[in-house]
């Protein structure tokens, strides 16, 4: 009798953990539009941080992992001046070809003179 | 569309592209752990998903500046194109 119920207990286990985590993601906001989406990210990115310290704190791993450096580095500014300066050599680029060349033949002309 | 707008809408993208795909991510792993005994491709699968529901939500976001409301939609909330 209990050899038959088991398996379908850990059937109906299984499918209630799935269409649990399925339910949460879909009510918390996860799988809505792009506005949705990028509130979630914002919640996340302010959640996360002191839960993380909280739980290192909890279970004592405060000694044993080494403290993270804060870093003040960002992406998106890195992104944008590397950005920045790209189109700019570009749009500077044919200038500085004809000044280079210019000064090449310039040289070339002295060292033949 | 403005560039600041334009600036926003793929900000927006972005950002929802990485909880998509996120969440794909964790649907998968929860999946495969408890149907398909630890194979990959669920999790492979809930990716991608979650990668196309992105790619798609972005797409509409970006056109839905250039397509012309009905006053329903207008009373709605949504920009009205005059």
């Amino acid at each position: 009798m209990a050899s038959r119920i088991w398996p379908l207990v850990k059937l109906v286990s299984k499918v209630t953990i799935a269409g649990g985590a399925v339910y949460v993601t879909y009510d918390s906001g996860l799988l809505g539009s792009s506005e949705q989406g990028s509130v979630v990210l914002e919640k996340a990115k302010v959640a996360v941080p002191p839960a993380l310290e909280e739980w290192i704190k909890y279970f004592g791993l405060e000694a044993q992992l080494p403290t993270m450096p804060k870093i003040e580095f960002s992406p998106i500014n890195s992104w944008n001046t590397g950005v920045r300066w790209t189109i700019s050599s570009l749009s500077e680029a044919p200038t500085r070809a004809s000044e280079y060349t210019s000064q090449g033949l310039q040289y070339v002309k002295d060292l033949i003179k | 569309m403005s560039e600041k707008e334009l600036g926003k809408k793929l900000d927006r993208c972005l950002a929802d592209g990485v909880v998509k795909l996120g969440t794909g991510l964790g649907l998968g792993i929860v999946f495969s752990v408890l149907f398909f005994k630890r194979r990959t491709w669920p999790i492979t699968l809930f990716s991608g998903a979650g990668l196309g529901m992105a790619y798609a939500n972005c797409q509409h976001d970006l056109r839905s500046h250039y397509l012309l409301h009905t006053k329903e939609q207008a009373c709605e909330g949504r920009p009205q194109k005059t």
